[in-house]
């Protein structure tokens, strides 16, 4: 294979995302045919009603702000070999520990900050264990992070509805306290400053896997486990890093969600407001390509969908569910290496039998 | 405790272990080919809507049976496809199927009516056996019987030594002459006709409606039973009867007045998930997985 | 037993089974001379014909092409007189030709019986295992291959797991049985086993071809014997005709090498040091009195032999890999035995390795981060574990240039997409720069130039002149020779022998690789 320019290379992971994206539109607008929708006013509809105004711009990055970090959790894994799928769990976790730091009544900053450090500690303990039982069982972590998932949600619903309880409102937890709570931009948007903390985290994270020793030791093991043992880094290592760092990045995002969101700024019986923000966040980590910069912009592209999703089903009444629809598609499409040779292939194809 | 409540026991029991133990038959198949599919909870959940629809447009639960199974089988078509000829990532197409099959499956629910929620009429269920002691579905003899079938097929046909030896070592199947990729897809459709089965059963038998939660993880802990086997689907009906024990436990304490006050409902529903994770841990030492298991074959 | 001087007369009337007439393989893109060039072969009824050489000689290729795997370039092949052309290896079993390959192809969980399953075609659903099994033991009977058909083919010995690989074969009923090497994995009575078993095959009338390097075999089991080096023939003739020293000739060459004068050794102390040990993966053999090798500081040792006869195990043992089974490693005055690779680094242990492509880099990492593989931990490539650019992009800037590798591109040019020689001109400055004490150089020069060959030949005498040792582990008898001031030959998992470099004899060192246990006169 001659090998291409590489600014050009470097493109060749966005061109099969778009690429991606193209088929899951595509294939959605025929799902909505089959349904009797019109695709293109469907289509319009979820692009107006995502950026066509400075409120839906700030919503869309308001969603995006924790599929960020979740699809950074995944994708530090990945990067090091390792399929993390355990975001949902850690993120619950993160959350009602921030939460619960209102119980201490603590003066701000402190009270925030103290938040944020005890989200970022459940997710840990949350991923510590897949981790060890990797290293010490070799138990597969897609088993053992879903079972904390789950083990997650039941345990958030015990938390709810029997420790955390706000005394007044029995499907809620405690709020976050009022000087606690991440300002918002906007007055009647949800966009706040957990943003600015995600894009922090991005960059601190682009710089820990290229600019330093530790993000070095994890690609590699990533890359080639034995070539890494012959260069002397520890497998084992990486294993237990990418764990904790990715579990206390979701356990952040579960943060910021409860922190930021009006008008409760508590978790809420049935976590609406959480659930599905880590199996998104692994869409969301693909489409980027496990690449910090490439997250951004696929969350403001799931961002996107999710707002728009929401105006598209107001009118022309087309479900909010086909949105998620998309998604699997185009995570499939994106499941194929060969996508691109696919597609030229296909065209080859077509154009032969013209 | 009184008699009534060990039946009950019994037959929640039984009833639970079906889709997890119908599933993991066939993630045993595939897995005994080498492939290695965390899309079956996606599979269950297609499953569970294409019988409930199936079962109300023929107005017959045993074509709704069979439209489970045939879903099923098209969704472990492109898993299969995607694995083998397309050499992509199985774990990858697997999060992608679970990811479709939730929006589709919800966006199914939106369009028919309640989103979320879909009952299924009675007349179309799958009719119980009556047994003095309780209700069973004829589901249940079905389950022992494809235990013992598949069983059957892996240890003592020529076929199984197929399929054993593509998952075990694919390079020499390919000399002896073996379509890797053939025998794999096959393997793959056939996970995904059981699976759909499974997610048939949970929607036109057991809770008899469809709603986006109805597979609650089954999917998952039926490849840890898959863990638990050691591959034997007879051991899989023994695995899916403990945890479908567990699960019956759960609903059966979450209900039960006294003991619903003293133990948290929470921690019992957690259970099966707990105890899955403990015996993963246990036995995964002690098991023998194919060698080749998750690594697409490329012929050198 | 049938003598050899019996035999030899009635071959030359009995029929010609298989033959290759000016058969040639190249495989373009890879080597870049032929594999095979304008090779004649035949094989008879009765007989047990040998393919002597060395690796690279091109013995495995031919006996891949006629049974079916590869395809030749040039050249007619005949099964008993008929030109065939096989485009798989079924072709070929169905035209009688049956290869066992060097690698067992077996199921380690299924049982002989089941393994042998696994080839026949037979209906779906049908399971005639009684019948697989009774037929194991009729060939059994008939060739004396002593396996149980319901053993766990896992739990059998390498002997007995090649004896499976054999039965295979013999299901489908071949008349010509191309046999590569087999004896690699078995015990020398395992061996001379096997060698009963073949002279029972081809007295039954089959054609046996027995691919070797190892000299008492050839005259323990063969009628003729062709030698092959570098992918001509050497000449075939009767075994009865020749001697073990004439075939040594003939396989590893004559010429003279040329021993590149240097200083002698300076130095008294130990740099490697290995008491007895043997390495993991080795310790199933019966030899296990280990291996006791000794480097001084500033000299280099060539370790010459086959591949595959313990020079692997022996590497990952003295640099970390993997720890031993048993007996000690120092370096330098230290007990590394059983310490990991990161320990061995630290300690001043470079390592060129075999396989430079899937071990010596990560393929998909770019050229500066692949010459800062080992070192990046250190000053003054980070600092408080971040990595510092500059100083990495200067300091592999100056190894491209010293060690004139062609690269694009230092953080753009991921490694994948270079040549293998260029890897290996990066492997080598990476892992010589800091003039570590102890290089274990593992083929360090195949798939350079000339000109490569003779920088790295220079390289190492320089090392050696400021102090290193150097472990030099090679197949190119001529690279040993001329660069080693000791050369010990490795066979089958032990030292035969060591010699001093200068002024080595040629034919002992190819007597001890060929397993030959005569003393040095």
């Amino acid at each position: 294979m001659s090998s291409p320019k590489p600014w050009i290379r470097n493109l060749t992971p966005v061109t099969e995302s778009l690429l991606a994206g193209v088929v899951g539109l595509v294939i959605g607008a025929f799902i909505m045919l089959a349904f009797g929708y019109n695709p293109i006013a469907a289509y319009r509809s979820l692009f107006v009603g995502s950026v066509g105004s400075v409120y839906s711009w700030a919503e869309l990055f308001a969603n995006a702000t924790p599929l960020i970090l979740t699809a950074l959790t995944f994708a530090i894994a990945m990067r090091g070999g390792l399929f993390n799928i355990g975001a949902e769990g850690q993120l619950y976790m993160g959350a009602l520990a921030a939460v619960s730091v209102s119980l201490l009544h603590l003066p701000a900053p402190f009270n925030w900050i103290v938040a944020i450090l005890a989200a970022m500690v459940a997710g840990m303990i949350w991923s510590l264990p897949v981790a060890l039982l990797k290293l010490g069982r070799g138990v597969h972590e897609v088993i053992s992070t879903i079972m904390f998932n789950w083990i997650a949600h039941f345990f958030a619903f015990y938390l709810i509805a029997n420790v955390l309880t706000d005394p007044q409102r029995g499907e809620r937890t405690i709020a976050i306290s009022e000087s606690a709570r991440l300002t918002r931009f906007f007055p009647d948007a949800t966009l706040n400053s957990g943003l600015l903390i995600s894009l922090v985290t991005v960059v601190v994270i682009f710089f820990l896997l290229w600019r330093t020793s530790t993000g070095f030791e994890i690609r590699s093991a990533g890359y080639n486990p034995h070539a890494s043992h012959y260069a002397g880094i520890s497998i084992r290592k990486q294993v237990l890093r990418v764990f904790l760092i990715g579990g206390a990045i979701a356990g952040l995002a579960g943060a910021i969600v409860v922190m930021g969101r009006p008008p409760y700024y508590a978790v809420l019986s049935g976590l609406p407001q959480l659930v599905n923000l880590g199996f998104d966040g692994i869409g969301v980590a693909m489409i980027g390509r496990n690449h910090p910069i490439g997250i951004v912009f696929a969350a403001i592209f799931f961002g996107g969908l999710m707002t728009g999703g929401r105006i598209m089903q107001f009118d022309p009444g087309v479900p909010f569910e086909l949105v998620r629809v998309i998604q699997g598609i185009i995570i499939l499409a994106l499941a194929i290496p060969e996508l691109r040779r696919l597609f030229s292939l296909a065209r080859e194809r077509l154009s032969g039998r013209k | 405790m009184e008699l009534t409540h060990i039946w009950g026991i019994l037959f929640i029991s039984l009833h639970a272990m079906v889709p997890i133990t119908l599933a993991a038959i066939g993630e045993t198949i595939e897995e005994s080919a080498g492939l290695f599919n965390i899309g079956l909870e996606g599979i269950l959940l297609f499953g569970a809507l294409a019988g409930a629809l199936g079962a109300q447009a023929s107005g017959s639960a045993l074509v709704g049976l069979f439209t489970g199974m045939g879903v099923g089988a098209l969704i472990g078509l492109v898993f299969g496809t995607i694995s083998t000829s397309l050499r992509g990532s199985q774990l990858i197409s697997g999060v992608g199927i679970n990811l479709l099959a939730l929006g589709f499956v919800a966006l199914m629910l939106s369009v028919m009516g309640a989103p979320g929620f879909h009952s299924v009429a009675r007349e179309v269920q799958v009719p119980l056996i009556p047994l003095g002691i309780g209700n069973l579905s004829p589901l249940v003899p079905i389950t022992v019987i494809v235990a013992i079938g598949v069983w059957w097929l892996l240890r003592r046909t020529q076929l199984g030594i197929w399929i054993r030896a593509v998952g075990e070592n694919p390079a020499a199947a390919d000399v002896a002459g073996i379509r890797v990729n053939r025998v794999r897809l096959g393997a793959a459709v056939a996970a995904g006709v059981l699976a759909g089965l499974a997610g048939a059963y949970l929607s036109i038998d057991w809770f008899g409606a469809v709603t986006k939660e109805i597979t609650a993880g089954r999917g998952f802990i039926a490849l840890a039973i898959v863990v638990f086997s050691g591959l034997n689907p007879l051991l899989a009906l023994l695995g899916g009867f403990i945890f479908g024990f567990f699960d019956g436990l759960a609903t059966w304490v979450a209900t039960y007045p006294g003991i619903k006050d003293i133990i948290p409902w929470q921690f019992v529903a957690m259970t099966p998930y707990v105890v899955t994770l403990a015996v993963v841990a246990g036995m995964i030492g002690r098991v023998r997985f194919p060698s080749a298991l998750g690594v697409p074959y490329m012929r050198e | 037993m049938k003598t050899r001087s019996d035999t030899s007369s009635v071959l030359d009337k009995s029929d010609v089974l298989l033959e290759a007439r000016g058969l040639s393989k190249g495989f373009p893109g890879v080597w870049e001379h032929l594999i095979l060039d304008k090779l004649d072969f035949d094989v008879r009824s009765g007989e047990v014909h040998t393919l002597l050489g060395e690796n690279g000689a091109g013995k495995t290729v031919i006996a891949n092409i006629l049974s079916g795997y590869y395809e030749k370039t040039e050249g007619e092949i005949r099964v008993k007189g008929k030109l065939v052309h096989f485009r798989s290896p079924r072709e070929g079993l169905a035209h009688g030709i049956a290869m066992v390959h060097q690698e067992l192809m077996l199921v380690p969980a299924f049982t002989v019986a089941e393994n042998i399953m696994v080839g026949l075609d037979a209906p779906l659903f049908s399971y005639d295992i009684t019948g697989v099994e009774n037929r194991i033991r009729m060939l059994v009977e008939r060739y004396g291959l002593q396996v149980d058909p319901k053993a766990l083919v896992e739990d059998l010995s390498a002997g007995q797991q090649q004896r499976v690989e054999i039965l295979k074969v013999l299901f489908h009923e071949p008349e010509v049985l191309l046999l590569d090497e087999p004896t690699s994995l078995l015990t020398p009575s395992e061996a001379d086993q096997l060698f009963i078993v073949l002279r029972a095959m081809a007295d039954d009338g089959k054609g046996i071809v027995f691919i070797s390097h190892k000299m008492r075999e050839v005259f323990a089991v063969s009628d003729r014997v062709t030698v092959l080096k570098l992918g001509k023939t050497q000449g075939t003739c009767h075994i009865t005709e020749t001697n073990e020293d004439e075939l040594t000739r003939r396989t590893f060459g004559e010429t003279v090498p040329n021993y590149m004068e240097r200083p002698p050794v300076a130095h008294k102390e130990l740099a490697l040091n290995t008491i007895e040990m043997v390495p993991s993966g080795l310790d199933k053999k019966t030899n296990s009195k280990g291996i006791s090798l000794k480097i001084r500081r500033g000299e280099i040792m060539g370790l010459a032999g086959v591949s595959g006869n313990g020079q692997t195990e022996l590497i990952e043992a003295v640099t970390g890999l993997v720890p031993p089974a048993s007996g000690e490693v120092w370096i330098l005055n230290a007990d590394m035995t059983g310490r990991t690779p990161k320990e061995f680094i630290e300690h001043g242990v470079a390592h060129i390795p075999e396989r430079r492509r899937e071990i010596g880099i990560v393929e998909q990492m770019y050229v500066a981060e692949n010459v800062v593989l080992k070192d990046y931990r250190k000053t003054p490539f980070s600092k408080n574990t971040v990595l510092r650019h500059q100083q990495i992009s200067s300091h592999a800037d100056k190894i491209v240039e010293k060690f004139n590798a062609l690269v694009p591109d230092l953080w753009q040019t991921e490694c994948r997409i270079l040549s293998g020689g260029n890897i290996q001109r990066l492997i080598l400055g990476r892992e010589t720069w800091r003039k570590p004490p102890v290089i274990i150089a593992s083929h360090p020069t195949e798939g350079l130039d000339a000109k490569a060959i003779r920088h790295t030949w220079e390289l190492f005498l320089a090392l050696r002149a400021e102090g290193s040792a150097v472990l030099l582990v090679s197949e190119d008898l001529d690279e040993i020779m001329s660069l080693s001031d000791r050369i010990a030959v490795m066979f089958d998992g032990k030292i035969m022998g060591t010699v001093d470099g200068k002024g080595a004899d040629r034919e002992i060192l190819g007597h001890w690789m060929a397993g030959g246990t005569a003393s040095a006169a």
